[in-house]
């Protein structure tokens, strides 16, 4: 048996001793700590000493079944509808970017100059507002990448402009469908179609995505005494009429309500102008009344001419997801306020001051409508005088109410720029600092090429989402 | 062998090579070859012993009857007995590499005999494609040192350097078991034509795809399949790789392509494409044949995908072990 004393010890051993704890009997711990010192001493973990608790090797234990917790990111997640928010808010400035100095401010003038056509125009702040709030700007477009915002005049912009300003000017009504390929800039066309009006004293109103509209994810309601039954968006509605009183304050408080409005739920005086007249309600369920009310005193002779565009045309081309009471799907043409857009791009309404009506295509987030496609393949067959074709035989679901709604319409094809606009646009990428090369004939030629022969969104894509976070 | 490379002369008290020494010995195709051993040899075999001879292979055909017949008449009378037994025609059949040597021994009896021909520097001569001495070993299947044989091919190279007008037929003949069969130096490429319309073809490949383009002068436009590069490839690095021997040689808003792409995926789709107009782009600029090989865009890529084997998951990989 061993004996709990040193063999070479002579003396007995103490009971005290015996008692200490390991640590302090143990020969380190107290030889390294000097015998006269201020300072606290530091406890180091002694590592020699066994732990009693756990194996001697238990951090090679294989441990099977066993979640590791307490990993990841403990941070708290976006709330509902954040994430969402922070794809599709819309950035207009970046300090970070370099200020572009000496380039004109855009005028109404600018638009349909031809001289223009390759200059990079910036866009007056007051603009900049009015198109804000009719959501001209998209998520999809890079304008959180520069200091201000700016646009470049290409030639179809020209072109597309020119012809619809002369002929708005003649009181002429301009219904148009911009097509065009992919990313090749059609709903930046429909925002410089809107800074057009804007400029040109028209009322502009705008139906941002057509989307919002059919894949029922607002509100609905049926409207009373229609005859097929009508629906309109109350919460919808509402919002559309703010942002059109807001954006067009200017002109639509300088015109003054012509019409009774007895059978409307709110009271509208006579004398009052149409800015109050569309501000009149805050109730979701009169909201589809006043604008219709508002919309018929627009039609009236004298009035400033209207401009209605949307963007997403293939969506409001097919049965929407909503249901009527009776649990059948309703045709998108039957929404009200589709309706409304249906019948002024179809020529059914009669604009005696003039008007554009622009429906936007879009190819990245679109349907395959057929109706539609053939319809705009005969609208620009007629318009370029070829020979129309005809409809497929083999296929029994084109939807008539489409074929009308597109009756007549013309269709402007945008097309890629030139490598003359797209140096210009370039040189501009690199004055704000987000082009990091040399703009010369050579690159602007390379990335022309890359870019499917000038395509812009492509040309976006090829040059400056190195540099995107 | 080293007494061949050292003091081949011993074998000139043997063979006459002022007659017929430019002739391969070891497949006699005429009875001139046979000139330095005597006939007899044949007869004399057959007269003493009953035993079917050792003979070499070749000489088989000697034993023709009706080539022997008058032999035996004409020669009855003398009877020369030089070797008792049949001896090969090669004195150097029992040596290791009788082939090489004889062929060795050819050579440098030429190059004694004709080395005072003219001779035009090297630089002048019509390139040659000779032998190496691997090459040399495969085609007679003798193990040939190397020593030995760029001894022999220096030699040779000094014949082939003999003034082409006053080349000696045996030269010629001597030299042919050490030129290949195929002199690639006289390949001529074959010049592919610009069409009619400023067009020049191109064709490249690149794991299952084939991509087929055209190239012809103008502004920098490139269709592929009809569609412009941006539809026809999604991502930017497929365009480029499609347009990269254009874009390195600068010559991308120089001209415009046409291109049509089939099989395999986007990447190697592009890749195809982009041999297929270098190659177009060649037509128009042969200089440009060296920057493009440079860039990557000449050298077909041969990798494609492995085969699956038998016993395997895929074309490595083995199934999972169980102990069961």
């Amino acid at each position: 048996m061993a004996t709990a004393n040193c063999w070479r010890c002579l003396g007995r051993p103490s009971t005290q001793r015996l008692l200490a704890p390991s640590s302090l009997t143990s020969f380190r711990a107290p030889s390294s700590v000097a015998a006269f010192t201020t300072s606290a001493t530091l406890l180091a973990k002694d590592d020699n000493s066994f732990s009693m608790k756990g194996h001697i090797r238990s951090g090679k234990r294989l441990v099977l079944g066993k979640k590791k917790k307490g990993r990841g990111d403990r941070s708290k997640p976006p709330g509902p509808g954040e994430r969402k928010a922070f794809r599709k808010r819309i950035q207009l400035s970046n300090d970070n970017a370099l200020k572009v100095t000496g380039l004109p401010e855009l005028e109404a003038q600018k638009l349909v100059d031809p001289a223009a056509v390759g200059q990079i125009v910036s866009l007056p702040s007051d603009l900049v507002d009015q198109l804000r709030t009719a959501e001209a700007f998209k998520p999809t477009q890079n304008w959180g990448l520069f200091r201000s915002p700016h646009m470049l005049v290409r030639k179809d912009t020209v072109d597309f402009l020119g012809d619809l300003t002369k002929r708005v000017g003649n009181k002429e009504t301009v219904r148009t469908v911009i097509d065009g390929e992919r990313s090749v800039g059609k709903s930046m066309l429909g925002l410089q179609t809107m800074a057009a009006g804007f400029m040109n004293k028209m009322v502009v109103i705008n139906i941002p995505e057509a989307q919002d509209l059919v894949e029922a994810r607002t509100d609905y309601s049926p409207i009373p005494r229609t005859m097929p039954e009508q629906f309109s968006h109350p919460s919808y509605i509402l919002k559309l009429m703010q942002a059109i009183r807001s954006a067009n304050e200017e002109v639509l408080s300088k015109e003054i309500v012509k019409l009774e409005h007895i059978h409307l739920p709110v009271s509208v005086s006579r004398n009052s102008s149409l800015a109050s007249l569309a501000n009149a309600t805050k109730e979701p369920e009169f909201a589809w009344p006043i604008f219709n009310a508002l919309w018929q005193e627009l039609l009236q002779p004298g009035r400033p001419p209207i401009m209605f565009t949307l963007d997403g045309l293939s969506h409001i081309m097919r049965i929407s997801d909503y249901r009527s009471p009776s649990f059948n799907l309703i045709h998108s043409h039957d929404l009200a306020l589709i309706r409304l857009f249906v019948e002024a791009l179809g020529g059914k309404t009669h604009f005696p001051n003039g008007a554009a009506i622009v429906g936007v295509t879009t190819k990245g987030n679109s349907l395959k409508v057929k109706s539609m496609d053939k319809a705009l393949e005969q609208a620009a067959a007629d318009q370029a005088g070829l020979p129309i074709p005809e409809r497929d035989a083999f296929y029994a679901k084109y939807d008539e109410r489409v074929f009308e709604a597109l009756k007549g319409v013309k269709v402007f094809d945008v097309k890629s720029i030139s490598k003359l606009e797209a140096r210009s646009l370039m040189e501009y990428w690199a004055a704000s600092g987000v082009l990091r090369m040399r703009v010369d004939e050579r690159t602007v030629s390379e990335k022309w090429t890359l870019a499917g022969n000038g395509v812009l969104g492509e040309l976006e894509r090829a040059s400056l989402y190195v540099s995107r976070l | 062998m080293s007494s061949l490379r050292t003091g081949f002369r011993c074998l000139r008290d043997i063979r006459q090579t002022g007659k017929v020494a430019a002739t391969a010995q070891w497949q006699p195709t005429s009875k001139a070859s046979l000139a330095y051993r005597p006939k007899q040899a044949i007869n004399a075999t057959r007269s003493i012993t009953t035993t079917a001879p050792r003979l070499a292979e070749t000489t088989t055909t000697e034993i023709i009857p009706s080539d022997l017949e008058p032999a035996d008449q004409d020669q009855s009378a003398v009877v020369q007995v030089p070797y008792a037994r049949a001896v090969p025609i090669s004195p150097s059949y029992f040596s290791r590499k009788p082939i090489f040597n004889d062929a060795f021994v050819i050579v440098q009896d030429l190059a004694r005999k004709y080395a005072r021909l003219p001779i035009i520097p090297r630089d002048k001569v019509t390139p040659t494609a000779w032998r190496t001495k691997e090459q040399y070993r495969l085609a007679v299947g003798e193990h040939v040192k190397g020593r030995d044989y760029a001894t022999c091919m220096k030699l040779a190279k000094r014949l082939n350097q003999i003034h082409p007008d006053l080349m000696p037929e045996e030269v010629t003949a001597g030299l042919l078991p050490f030129k290949r069969e195929v002199n690639y130096y006289l390949n001529q490429p074959k010049i592919q034509p610009i069409d009619q319309y400023g067009r020049s073809h191109g064709v490249g490949k690149r794991k299952s795809s084939v991509a087929r383009a055209w190239v012809v002068e103008g502004t920098g436009e490139v269709l592929v399949n009809g569609k412009p590069l941006s539809e026809a490839f999604g991502r930017v690095h497929d365009r480029e790789s499609a347009v990269w021997g254009m874009k390195l040689t600068e010559r991308l808003d120089k001209y415009n392509v046409w291109a049509m792409v089939s099989g395999g995926g986007t990447t190697g789709q592009a890749e195809a494409l982009a041999l297929a107009i270098a190659k177009a782009l060649c037509v128009h600029e042969p200089a440009l044949k060296n920057p493009l090989r440079r860039a990557g865009c000449i050298t077909r890529d041969p990798r494609k995908v492995e085969r699956k084997k038998h016993g395997h998951v895929k074309a490595r990989k083995m199934p999972t072990w169980v102990k069961r």
